[in-house]
Order: C-alpha cells, then structure tokens, then sequence
C-alpha cells in the first residue's frame, strides 16, 4: 500500500467543562488528527495531543514536523500489509521505523507526531484489508474498564464530579493534585464515594522530593492505590527517592517517554508504575515495547490517555487495553463526558461501571464523521500541497 | 394500625421529600431558561441583529430537536409511574395529532414550517435524517447509568424542561421569525401551540417528575445528582445553537 495524499486537522473541541491540573488549565482540546489517503482510496486516521511540559512538543511544532519529515517519509513509500498472528512488536516494526528516519529537534520528543502518523498509517494499511487492529493486538478480554478522572479545582466541583463518577458506577477514580488542599480535597472525595472505590492521585510533578514524601504519609489514611509522578521529571533518583518514603505506590508519567527513560527507571528502582499513553510514547509500537520492559522488570502498568483525546486515540488505547496482561487501571474514553461532541459516528466512550467493548470495526474501529472535523478546525493542511509547494 | 400510621408518616415524607426536590427541579429549569434567552444568539435572533442564515440555521436545528418528540414521549410512557401515565399518554396523542383535537402532528407542524422558511424537499428530508441520526445516536451510545429508572429521569427532565422554557419563550420564538424572517401566524402556530400548551404541560411534567421519582423510590442524592448531570450543559443553547454556540456562550471560546 502507498500513501498518496494527507492531511492535518488542528482541533479545538471544546470541553463541556474545563479541566484543571497543576501544569494547565483546558478549557478545549487541543488535538490534532492525521488522516492518509492510500493510492486505493483507503482513508486513515490517527491523532496526537502535543504537552510541551511532557515531550516539549507544542501543537505548531508537531503540525511542521508531520508536514516537513514524517509525511515527506512515508508519502509514496511501499508498505507491505500488516502480518497477524506474530508478535505486534513485530508486525508494527515496518510502519513504526519509517517515522524515525530523521534525527529529533534537540531538546523534543516528537512522539506525539509520531503517534498520530503511526495510527493513522495502521488505520490504513488494516483498512484496506478489511482487519480490525485486534487482528494485530488480539484482545485477551471482552471488555475493558476504565476509571474517572477528577480534575483540579474547589472541593465542591471536585465532590461533585466524584459523585457523578459514582452514579455512573465507575469504581476507580484518579485525582489531580498539586496544592495545599490537597490532603482535604482527598479526604472529601473519599467521604463521598465511599470504602469500595479505589482512588488514585496524579500531581504532574507539582511537588518537591520532600514535599511529596510528606504528602503520601499524610494521604496513607486514605488507602490511594497510586501516587502518580510526584516530582517533576528529568532525574529517575528523585522519583526513587520518594518511592523509597512513600507509603503510596510510585507511577512514573511525564518521566516515561522513550524506551530509554523506560530502562533508567527500571535501572534506578525509580518507580512501582509506569503509565503508558500512545501519544507520549510515540505510538503503539514504541508503547508496547515500554510495556513489555515494564512486565519483565515487574513494573505495574495503567494504559493512560490524553485529557481532550477524541475517539480515534481512545480505540487506539481500547485495543492495547484490551490486548495487554496485568494492566492495573485503564483511562480515557472519556468521549461526551469531557468533549462537547466527538468525532466518531458510534460513540467510543464507556458506558456504566467504566465498562466498554472490545472494538470489532475494522482499522481502529472508528468511523469518523469528517463533518465533525470541519468543524472543529481551526486549520486544515494539505500534506501533499505542501509537499509540492517545498519540493 | 400501628402499621398502617407508619406508612402513612413515610408516604407523607416522601411527597415532602419529592416537593422539596420539585422546587430544585424548577429552579434549575428557570435558570437554564434564563441564560438561555440572555444568551448572544437569542439575544441575536430577538433583536434582529442575526442573519438570514442564522434564522434560518434556527429553524433547522428546532426542528432537529422536536422531529423525534413522539419516540422520546413514548420512551416516557413506557416507563411512567401510573399517576403520570394518563397526562402523559395525552401528550403523546397530542404530539401525534391523534387527541380528541384531532388535527396535525407536531413534526408535521414542523415540517410546514421548514417548509415556509424555504427548505425545499431535500432540505426537509435532510432534517428527516439528522433528526433520526440524532436518535440513532442516543440508542447507540453507551448508558451511563445502571437501570432504566436513572435513564427515565434524566429523559424526563430533559422533557418537561423544554417543556417549561417552551411554555415561556415560544411566544417570543414566534414572534421574532414573525419579525424578522417573514413567517406567518399559520407558519409558526407550532410556537404558538407550545406557548399555550406547555403552560399546562410544564405544571402537569412537573408533578410526573414528582410521581416518577416517588414511584421508583429514588434516594434523595441520586436524584440531585440525576438532575445535576442532565444540566451540566444548557440543554437549550446545545440543541437550538449546537455545541458551538454552547461554547462561545459559556466562555469556553472568545
């Protein structure tokens, strides 16, 4: 299959409500979608959310690094189809290694470039053989649960948002920290949900290492399954450091981007958990080789997401959800509850309890409404035109 | 005896129980009605300041909205409490023209209006399908509570919400297209309809709320909470203006 024409939607789909932590507050989502057209027609779709703080991508610089190296790399290439039935890591090699023929821009990650090229060249070549990436990643269970996330803000909106999650039925929720209430912010969410739901908290590096020791002693009342990246990224040592005091478990977030902050975590004891996001890590491929890292070493696993991530990015996390063993919490498919509208005809979102199929459509298993896209952009590139135009 | 007083005490503090909850109820109805009409594009639309096209975007998405009324009433039937059956059954027959009235059906009403404002055959189809879309969707999507006794009072509430801001903003409605996009009294009786009936109906829905929530044996919370996540978003401004307009209106954008 060859790829002959392409083009990038930068979204803003506003959120029903915003969502806060501590490095940003969102009020839209700021994704942007890649869809390839191959020469037989077949048309795909994939999608990044770039965060500066996380892989120092900003949305401009993923749209030029999409039009200018990772289109020029794949426009016209011949791919051959899709093996199932080996190792995905395997049957994604081709795919994923035409994307890193360039050197990266010093000081950024290009993943979420990467992510959205990656998916949207999967969607494709899966497409046009009428397969479902479950065919690639085939699903060891028949549903997947997801937990709620609570955002940053005042105590009343967050108790309020963990008694929608409650209505819903959703058993596992994980909270945005960062602040000084954050010790009565988690000890009101847990009056209001009760013993039987397992809480999280997520502080997006917010703390000192000494501050976040302090923290998780004084959060331990609480019973939290995880205290995500405490520290800010950059040294594994300080993330050890608190794992060491900490009554909490350890998940490792913005400090896992590459396989290679993979294996200095590993290396340092740095962590319990890693959370692994297909737009942060680059792709699938790149994801499941940091997950199987992550089994070998014993290291937990949560399928994350990105905040403001449409339905194509939530079928991509379903499948390596639904594919993946031992993965202790799932999130995204947030859909509606967070998106005003989303871009595909069926909702991928989860349903009561956190519940939600395995996809069986084929490529990701999206159908997604085009309409909705135009609508939302705030540019539409032609990536051939512009090919064209700097050729 | 004894038996019998203690139900009759629990039967009492549930209708004082559900009466509380009605004057929430209202209250949030009268909010959301409020910024519903205080908003840029109804304000737009009122004053005359909007264009053609956005008079005419109106129309469309109103009919959008209420083309599948019937389905959503008889969705309500099904699972109303018997004390609320009876009106709501009569609205159901009077949605569909089929009352002791007789007359048109309320889509019917909608369609003429379409019609009047200029969508041509394949326009009113067009509404046709994204209405049935529009369910479609709804059937389709994941529920997010677990029984049918939440998704009935959430379905409800939505209703008889519209309902309440009908039988308060659709003469206003009228009388704008009236104004300022040269519809006739015969054209827009589907508001004035909705300005007469719904008077009566918003009171009568509100008391099948009051039934619904009685009858099913809701806790208190559950249903506040029920309440809170049908109006997260101004139901209105989203089904009139569409997601946009929501936005812009609730300072998500500009």
């Amino acid at each position: 299959m060859r790829v002959a024409g392409g083009k990038i939607y930068v979204l803003g789909i506003p959120f029903v409500e915003a969502f806060a932590h501590s490095c940003k507050n969102r009020r839209f989502s700021d994704s942007f979608v890649v869809q390839l057209t191959a020469e037989d027609g077949t048309v795909g779709y994939g999608e990044g959310l770039a965060r500066p703080y996380v892989t120092g991508e900003t949305v401009a610089f993923s749209v030029d690094f999409v039009k200018n190296e990772l289109f020029p790399a794949v426009v016209r290439k011949d791919f051959s189809p899709i093996k199932t039935g080996i190792d995905p890591v395997e049957a994604l090699r081709e795919v994923d290694e035409s994307l890193h023929c360039r050197n990266d821009p010093a000081g950024i990650v290009p993943n979420a470039a990467r992510a959205a090229v990656e998916l949207a060249l999967i969607d494709c070549l899966l497409q046009s053989r009428k397969l479902s990436l479950g065919a690639v990643l085939p699903p060891k269970r028949n549903f997947v649960t997801y937990s709620g996330a609570i955002t940053g803000g005042s105590v009343e909106r967050a108790v309020r948002h963990a008694r929608h999650f409650r209505l819903f039925g959703v058993n596992q929720l994980k909270i945005k920290i960062g602040g000084e209430g954050d010790v009565d912010l988690v000890g009101a969410i847990r009056r209001a949900v009760g013993e039987g739901v397992s809480l999280r908290v997520d502080a997006n590096g917010a703390f000192s290492v000494r501050a976040a020791i302090e923290l998780a002693k004084r959060l331990k009342p609480y019973r939290i399954d995880a205290f995500e990246q405490p520290v800010p990224p950059g040294d594994p040592y300080d993330l050890a450091r608190v794992r060491d005091s900490s009554p909490i478990p350890v998940m490792a977030d913005e400090s896992l981007v590459t396989l290679t902050d993979a294996s200095e975590l590993i290396e340092s004891s740095a962590c319990d958990l890693f959370n692994l996001r297909i737009s942060k890590c680059g792709g699938l491929r790149q994801t499941l080789a940091i997950a199987r890292l992550a089994e070998r070493a014993g290291i937990g696993r949560q399928i994350g997401c990105q905040v403001g991530e449409t339905a194509i990015l939530s079928a991509a996390g379903r499948h390596l959800a639904a594919f993946s063993e031992g993965v202790d919490f799932v999130e995204g498919s947030y859909g509606d509850l967070l998106l005003t509208e989303d871009v595909g005809r069926t909702a991928v979102k989860f349903g009561y309890g956190g519940r939600a199929p395995v996809l069986r459509g084929v490529g990701l298993g999206v159908k997604v409404r085009c309409e909705v896209l135009e609508k939302y952009a705030s540019s539409v590139i032609d990536l051939k035109k512009e090919l064209v135009k700097y050729a | 005896m004894i038996f019998f007083d203690r139900n009759l005490l629990n039967l009492q503090g549930e209708m004082k129980h559900s009466e509380d909850l009605s004057q929430i109820i209202e209250a949030k109805f009268a909010e959301q009605t409020e910024e519903f009409a205080a908003g840029q594009c109804f304000v737009a639309l009122e004053t005359g300041r909007a264009g053609r096209q956005n008079y005419d975007r109106f129309i469309a998405d109103l009919c959008r909205t209420h083309l599948k009324s019937p389905h959503i009433l008889a969705f309500l039937f099904s699972v109303s409490p018997p004390a609320a059956a009876s009106n709501l059954r009569h609205n159901l027959l009077e949605e569909l023209g089929l009352d002791d009235d007789g007359g048109i059906s309320h889509p019917a009403m909608l369609l003429e209006l379409a019609s009047a404002a200029g969508f041509d055959r394949s326009a009113r189809r067009e509404l046709e399908r994204s209405a049935q879309e529009e369910l479609r969707r709804i059937i389709c999507d994941p529920i997010m509570f677990g029984t049918l006794k939440e998704i009935g009072l959430s379905v409800l509430l939505e209703t008889i919400a519209f309902e309440w801001m009908l039988s308060r903003l659709a003469g206003r409605m009228g009388r704008f297209l009236a104004a300022h996009r040269g519809l006739s009294g015969e054209d827009l009786r589907w508001f004035a309809h909705h300005s007469e009936v719904d008077i009566r109906h918003a009171e009568e829905g509100l008391e099948a709320v009051a039934d619904y929530i009685v009858f099913y044996g809701f806790d208190r919370t559950d249903a506040e909470e029920i309440l809170d996540v049908t109006f997260r978003e101004n139901v209105f401004t989203k089904r009139y203006f569409g997601e946009m307009a929501l936005a812009r209106e609730t300072g998500v954008f500009g």
